[in-house]
């Protein structure tokens, strides 16, 4: 027999999953690289980042960690966040363990 | 079973052509929702039932839950709540398990991104123990009791479904731990020589709540001694281990749940809460160098980092992190509990 069930999954909340545009071109762009702490992250990443480099013409612009007091369990601060948000237009970030 | 084909409307109510547990399984593995045990269909006179024993409004948010940013309202708690086979009366305690679950300190959403097997423990205080039938004695951590099993099961479908904690996309834990299905017990305070645990750590309220994000409990049992320090040795040898996150994280807890008889123990000797952790901080400990030869990296406070090699370092780095509850029944096993590490546990008053 039909019968009618709540959802278990609820609601989202506003803005929970409002990505930024992404950059339509890359040729040219600014590339930054997010160390988010993990074992080896630096070297993988930043080796990932001079290698799309040299695919799309773009430079890498800065490496950075996720400032004082973070950790790969933690949030980046929002000051390191602003900083990228200004000199890059791409990051990569997010290796695992 | 039948076609279950899915109605969605504004209300988050879909209808399901068989409630039956065949046709409600097939229908949430369908969705990719469930923890892969039967449940309980969430009818509409179900979840309002439910939801007549929490005291606010159904859709106002209690938290929101990472990765997926879901809001936990009371209506989408009590819907897990039914489907883990909760009774309605236990609505207020899942509740408040994941109000604290909100909270900033808990680091949801690194619980939930982490390798590391972790799983929030929901651990009951007070009044609520006797009154809602949950299993504070023999077999505290284990199956047979419909408050305890209910309970930690409703928190983890929450996790599921609101946080989006499903193995893969939103839980990397790499072998997952059994607690990920249910993981709730209850304080025996009829049986400890101290102070309900939530009082002391200044919830002044009739029933409580704490969540504390760890492994499984790693067992420790002493059977023969009378003073309390050859008991808490144990304990020491069990948390001075390298294979938890403790080991190279210090601003980590451990939960030390004591049975009745190792706690009476300390009672006769004089001992309190505080000294049982302040025994453990000092006794389970090892050489700083023996740490630095098994870890590249290590999260400790600056005290720490800057020891000398032959210097003994405690296993998390003040006594404070230690946090000492009495469960279980007669025998004389007790546990250690050690932590995520990035994480604090949170103790709240049940609220609906």
């Amino acid at each position: 027999m039909a019968t009618l069930i709540h959802r278990p999954d609820g609601p989202l909340a506003d803005g929970a999953v409002q990505l930024s545009s992404t950059t339509p071109v890359l040729s040219g762009g600014r590339i930054g690289v997010l160390d988010n702490g993990k074992p080896n992250a630096r070297l993988l990443l930043t080796r990932a980042a001079e290698g799309l480099a040299g695919r799309i013409g773009g430079h890498l612009a800065t490496v950075t960690g996720k400032g004082a007091g973070a950790n790969a369990a933690t949030a980046c601060t929002s000051q390191v966040l602003e900083t990228l948000s200004k000199e890059v237009e791409l990051v990569l970030t997010g290796s695992a363990d | 079973m039948g076609d279950n084909a899915a109605v969605d409307d504004y209300q988050g109510l879909v209808e399901v052509a068989d409630q039956g547990p065949e046709g409600l399984y097939e229908y949430f593995s369908e969705r990719g929702w469930g923890d892969g045990l039967p449940l309980v269909a969430p009818t509409h006179e179900r979840v309002e039932e439910s939801l007549s024993h929490a005291d606010g409004d159904p859709d106002e948010p209690v938290a929101i839950l990472s990765p997926r940013d879901g809001v936990a309202t009371r209506r989408a708690v009590a819907v897990n709540a039914v489907l883990a086979g909760c009774r309605p009366e236990y609505l207020p305690v899942v509740l408040t398990a994941v109000r604290a679950l909100g909270h900033q300190q808990v680091n949801l959403r690194g619980v939930n991104a982490t390798t590391h097997p972790v799983a929030p423990l929901s651990i009951v205080h007070g009044e609520v123990v006797d009154a809602l039938g949950f299993n504070a004695g023999l077999g505290a951590f284990g199956p047979g009791t419909r408050a305890n099993a209910t309970v930690g099961r409703a928190v983890r479908l929450v996790l599921l479904h609101v946080a989006g904690a499903r193995p893969g996309p939103g839980d990397a834990s790499t072998q997952g731990q059994p607690s990920k299905y249910t993981y709730c017990v209850a304080e025996n305070s009829a049986e400890s020589p101290w102070e309900p645990y939530h009082r002391s750590v200044g919830v002044e309220a009739p029933s409580a709540v704490t969540v504390h994000c760890g492994e499984n409990p790693h067992n420790f049992h002493d059977m023969e001694s009378d003073r309390i320090e050859r008991i808490l040795d144990k304990a020491a040898s069990a948390m001075a281990t390298f294979g938890v996150n403790n080991a190279c994280i210090s601003g980590g807890e451990w939960f030390i749940g004591l049975c009745p008889e190792h706690a009476a123990v300390a009672d006769g000797d004089g001992w309190g809460r505080a000294d049982v952790a302040a025994y453990l901080f000092e006794h389970a400990r090892r050489p700083a160098s023996e740490f630095r030869a098994q870890f590249d990296r290590l999260a400790w406070a600056d005290w720490m980092r800057t020891a000398d090699d032959e210097a003994l370092l405690p296993m998390t780095q003040e006594p404070g992190n230690i946090r000492v509850f009495v469960t279980g029944g007669p025998g004389k096993h007790s546990c250690v509990i050690p932590s995520w590490g990035m994480t604090r546990s949170v103790t709240l008053p049940v609220a609906g």
